[in-house]
């Protein structure tokens, strides 16, 4: 008579199911359809077509130079403050932390639209500035994702160090250049995945905000709106693999000390 | 012991659910030969149905005697009227969908719906492809008065109808209309004149530079641009005066032949520099508020855009391009994949046609949405009667006009008897674009549907125009790039290097 046994690994059975139905079942259809044409035959002719259509690939293009200034603006501005609210032995500092995280509060669509009065206000027509407004927009959106992760690293840091390089006779900017930026790394890292993947596939805020070029998520939704599954399919699988090596990438640079690896990835 | 308990649990739980899947099930297939309610599945648009719950004020008072209130949804009126009418139970499944691709596609992906509600083109299509179901020989009698659609629907409608044909096979069989109109430009008078709005090359003038928007739908904004380009032919007295105008205008605003894609393509391009955005549902908003001066529009939404707008104290405008107009329908159709063999539920969705027909609830479904319906009123001059309580000029009112609207109310279209003794002003705006006039009609071709192979076309050509293309971007971005990347691996290399030293 078999026995049925409870054991601590059945636990894992309701995640697991969750993670084939939802992660790895859909997966593999979009691995099916980028390979296969309307007949069902396995082709390679989507991938060929992405990477020789110079439309997709200024597509491509666009979305890369949109997710890497959005970045770049956002590191610009977040890490100061960042630096400074860690740094500050203000009591009410985490105050100024939840009026940064607020407006997460509120749902972005309902945010972009009232920016995108504001901007009307400012510029007079929005019709002018199409990319600059999608990196305010984006910025708007994604700056707390930054500064969260790079306050959390600079607060664990030791201000022993700190003292100790001092003590060696290191000048301010040199204790900043040689301690403090090279530990908060992997703050830096963490904020930066966190805003550079979402910012290469947000549409909404470029539909929003009047800027009809596509970039690759708007172009996957071009593509299966018009029935087109198979090169739907592989340019999402294309984005993936972006995703992929750059998290690799970046993954080598996170936080090696306390066993964070992989972190980045989540 | 222990794990006996548990296994005779676990088995009684499992049993339960068994028997939970299994009776009623059971259960449905007795009662459903007494008097089990037959569930009728119906999708259409968003907000394209009147959902009642009015104001007491609200209550609309006709000349003829009529007095119109939306008390309940239209569907759940139905659910009552099919009683009293047929004596059997009706339970209305109503969902909605958002563009007539996404219909589609849930339709592919095994939704059923019995009764759906896609504009022409889809109509075609799935008439092409043999999903629908034809309505019954008794659905087109006249002799019985419960046949509300046969016998309500405008004369034009059902004669636009009976033409098309999709294999052989007139719409008709399969589709009955619900809302009509055509596309047209929505424009501020204070800041666009008459006749700049009324053409399609308003889209490619510099005077409004980044101040107008065409609809983000490949299909509009091909047909805008198509009339733009063909402009000349179209505008030429001697095609208008053809004795097969009609047949050459429907032809020449379908052509998807891979060169006049191609001349779209480079057209559009040049428009996109021109407008200010493309949009799906913004628009509206923003005439109001003032960012454009006016914006591709279909008449339906122009009327509502026009009645909001009004209570901002702004006044818009509604022009149809001389050059063209596009005609355009929403009809009910039913799904074999839905209806099946079912006769039950094919009356059920027959009638629910037939209600929706009757003139009082056109009438509120016209107040409610602000569409124009497909239902005239037969003998019964409700509808008429809505027109002339919406637009009809006060008898002392000195700049009336008449605006004849017979060709949608009447076989003989002259007939004299339907014309709204309107004030001037509502030429050009909602009755006008409620109720374009026969002058417009005479100008309007039906878009249909593509096979799958223009269909690709047009949406490559769509794409392209979307897409930045990677040999526009100037030298000084490439090298900018180039910049980035090296001060990013020089970085990263630095960090290591440091790194490891510790």
């Amino acid at each position: 008579m078999g026995v049925f046994r409870f054991s601590r690994k059945q636990l894992g059975i309701p995640y697991a199911v969750f993670l084939i139905c939802f992660v790895a079942a859909p997966l593999l259809v979009i691995i099916y359809y980028a390979f296969t044409n309307g007949e069902g035959r396995f082709t390679l002719g989507n991938l060929t077509g992405f990477f020789t259509s110079p439309y997709t690939i200024g597509t491509l293009a666009y979305s890369f130079a949109i997710a890497v200034v959005t970045t770049c603006v956002c590191l610009l501005l977040a890490y100061p403050i960042a630096y400074i609210l860690a740094r500050s032995r203000w009591k009410s500092k985490s105050v100024v932390i939840v009026m940064f995280v607020m407006p997460m509060w509120i749902n972005f669509t309902l945010r972009i639209t009232a920016l995108k009065e504001l901007l009307t206000m400012i510029e007079g027509n929005l019709a002018f500035h199409p990319f600059l407004n999608t990196i305010i927009g984006m910025t708007y959106d994604f700056l707390p994702f930054m500064i969260l992760p790079m306050y959390t690293t600079l607060l664990k840091l030791d201000q022993s160090l700190l003292e100790a390089a001092a003590d060696l006779g290191a000048n301010p900017f040199q204790i900043f250049l040689k301690v403090t930026l090279p530990l908060s790394v992997p703050g830096i890292i963490s904020g930066v995945v966190m805003v550079f993947l979402p910012s290469m596939t947000n549409y909404v805020v470029l539909d929003m905000l009047y800027n009809s070029t596509y970039i690759m998520g708007s172009l996957i939704g071009s593509y299966f709106s018009a029935y087109d599954w198979h090169n739907g399919s592989m340019i999402a699988l294309i984005l993936l693999f972006i995703i992929l090596v750059f998290t690799l990438v970046t993954d080598r640079y996170a936080d090696e000390d306390t066993g964070n690896r992989g972190g980045a990835l989540l | 012991m222990k794990t006996k308990k548990l296994r005779a649990a676990a088995l009684c739980l499992a049993g339960a659910v068994l028997l939970g899947f299994a009776c009623p099930r059971a259960a449905a297939a007795s009662a459903q030969k007494d008097d089990e309610p037959v569930t009728l599945r119906v999708c259409s648009w968003e907000e394209y149905i009147d959902l009642g719950d009015w104001d007491e004020e609200e209550l609309i008072e006709l000349d003829n005697g009529a007095e119109i209130f939306g008390e309940d949804a239209l569907y759940r009126e139905f659910e009552q009227w099919y009683y009293d009418t047929y004596g059997k139970r009706v339970r209305v499944e109503y969902s909605c969908f958002g563009t007539n691709e996404d219909l589609y596609n849930q339709l592919t992906l095994g939704d059923t719906y019995d009764l759906v509600c896609p504009s022409d083109y889809m109509i075609m299509k799935l008439m092409a492809e043999g999903a629908l179901e034809p309505y019954s020989e008794s659905f087109f009698d006249r002799e019985n008065e419960k046949n509300y659609y046969i016998n309500c629907v405008s004369p034009y409608i059902a004669k636009v109808f009976a033409e098309n044909e999709i294999n052989g096979e007139s719409w008709d069989r399969y589709a009955a209309g619900y809302m009509w109109g055509v596309t047209g430009v929505l424009y501020n008078p204070e800041l666009m004149t008459e006749e700049e709005a009324s053409t399609w090359a308003v889209f490619d003038n510099p005077k409004f530079f980044r101040q107008i928007t065409l609809k983000d739908n490949v299909r509009d904004t091909y047909f805008s641009t198509l009339g733009y380009l063909r402009q000349k032919e179209l505008m030429d007295e001697t095609f208008r005066s053809a004795a097969d105008y009609h047949e050459k205008l429907g032809d020449m605003m379908n052509d998807v032949s891979p060169e006049t894609i191609d001349e779209v393509e480079e057209l559009l391009g040049h428009i996109m520099g021109n407008i200010y955005a493309l949009e799906t549902d913004s628009g509206k908003a923003d005439m109001v508020t003032g960012k454009i001066a006016a914006n591709y529009q279909w008449s339906g939404d122009a009327v509502y855009a026009m009645d909001q707008a009004e209570e901002d104290g702004v006044y818009l405008q509604f022009a149809v391009p001389e050059e063209c107009t596009n005609l355009w329908f929403d009809g009910w159709v039913m799904l074999k994949a839905g209806i099946g063999d079912d006769t039950e539920k094919k009356q059920a969705a027959e009638a629910f046609v037939n209600f929706l027909s009757i003139p009082e609830n056109a009438v509120r479904n016209m107040y409610y949405i602000g569409y124009t319906s497909a239902i005239s009123g037969g003998d019964d001059d409700t509808v008429f009667s809505y027109l002339n309580w919406c637009y009809g000029a006060e008898d002392d009112e000195e700049d009336a006009v008449d605006y004849p609207v017979g060709y949608f109310f009447s076989e003989d279209g002259d007939d004299e008897n339907y014309t709204v003794h309107a004030s001037a002003e509502q030429i050009g705006r909602q009755l006008y674009t409620q109720y374009p006039s026969q002058e417009v009609i005479s100008r309007a071709a039906v878009m249909g549907y593509f096979d799958e192979g223009q269909t690709h076309n047009i949406n490559q050509m769509w794409i392209n125009v979307r897409c930045l293309d990677v040999r526009d971007i100037p030298l000084w971005c490439w090298l900018l790039a180039l910049c980035a990347v090296i001060a990013a691996a020089a970085a990263a290399a630095v960090y290591r290097k440091n790194h490891t030293l510790e």
